[in-house]
């Protein structure tokens, strides 16, 4: 029974997936940690202003 | 001020080159060095993807089970983010494993899907899970919300040994345990096939740690981030 074909396109559709989820999660942590750090220096200038 | 995005249980470059090294060798493993199983062919090789993505869906919903009887017992939000955490891994994980199974069945048995007691059981668990991150997906966050969560996460979990056992209790189309059997771990395989299975098994074992940081970081910026707007909301 030669499958390369389909062994490699299950291989590619499973690594796909893993790493979509893994850039979906850094993407997410970046997004976040860019919030975090504006919210940060937002209350750095008000806590300076007042 | 505890700065959520600096803590240590963020995954480090360490871990992060560990879990691609190991990935490749097991890919290498699975591709050229594991001999071509002979009555399946080169469709077995699934069984490497196939059987880690099971045992990391397991080892999450554990994780979830014992993180949640930890929230009950203790009431703190740490074990809640835990739970939270891997529950989400387990569906990514679980959810391989649902796709993965028709995909090696398609080949070997003609049929993508069989409503057998391992398969039904495996599709229960996942739907378990969807339900439990609906739930907290859909509901206002509070300790409530972690209490249901909980309770789901917990009781989601006995359907485990109930998919372990279900090739041994009814008579079903899915294969019998091949690695862990009565005889002893590994017993009656080629040693190669072994040791593969065991290097994929620790490359997605180290794949589920790495995911666990990255997921446990993003759940604490987002405490951070609701704690601070309200101490502003009550400072006003």
């Amino acid at each position: 029974m030669d499958n390369l074909g389909y062994l490699f396109a299950v291989n590619v559709f499973v690594w796909g997936g893993i790493f979509m989820y893994v850039f979906s999660l850094i993407r997410r942590n970046h997004s976040l940690k860019k919030d975090l750090d504006l919210i940060k220096e937002t209350l750095k200038k008000d806590s300076g202003n007042e | 001020m505890s700065d959520a995005s600096q803590k240590s249980d963020s995954p480090g470059y360490g871990l992060m080159g560990l879990t691609a090294a190991t990935v490749l060798v097991a890919l290498g493993a699975i591709f050229i060095y594991v001999p071509t199983e002979r009555t399946e062919g080169v469709v077995q090789r699934i069984m490497y993807f196939h059987v880690p993505s099971a045992w990391i869906a397991f080892f999450a919903f554990f994780v979830v089970f014992l993180c949640s009887i930890l929230f009950l017992w203790k009431k703190e939000r740490e074990w809640d983010i835990y739970a939270h955490a891997s529950a989400e891994i387990g569906i990514v994980f679980c959810s391989l494993v649902l796709i993965t199974g028709p995909l090696w069945a398609k080949p070997i048995w003609g049929v993508w899907w069989v409503w057998d007691a391992r398969l039904t059981s495996t599709l229960v668990l996942w739907l378990i899970y969807v339900a439990y991150l609906m739930l907290r997906a859909q509901s206002e966050a509070g300790s409530i919300r972690a209490k249901y969560a909980a309770v789901i996460g917990i009781v989601g979990f006995l359907d485990i040994p109930l998919i372990h056992f279900s090739v041994l209790w009814w008579r079903t189309f899915h294969p019998d345990p091949k690695f862990i059997t009565t005889q002893g771990i590994g017993t009656g395989n080629e040693t190669s096939m072994n040791i593969t299975l065991i290097v994929a098994l620790g490359a997605f074992t180290l794949l589920y740690f790495l995911l666990m940081g990255l997921r446990v970081r993003l759940e604490r910026m987002k405490d951070e981030i609701d704690r601070i707007k309200k101490e502003r909301l009550y400072s006003h």
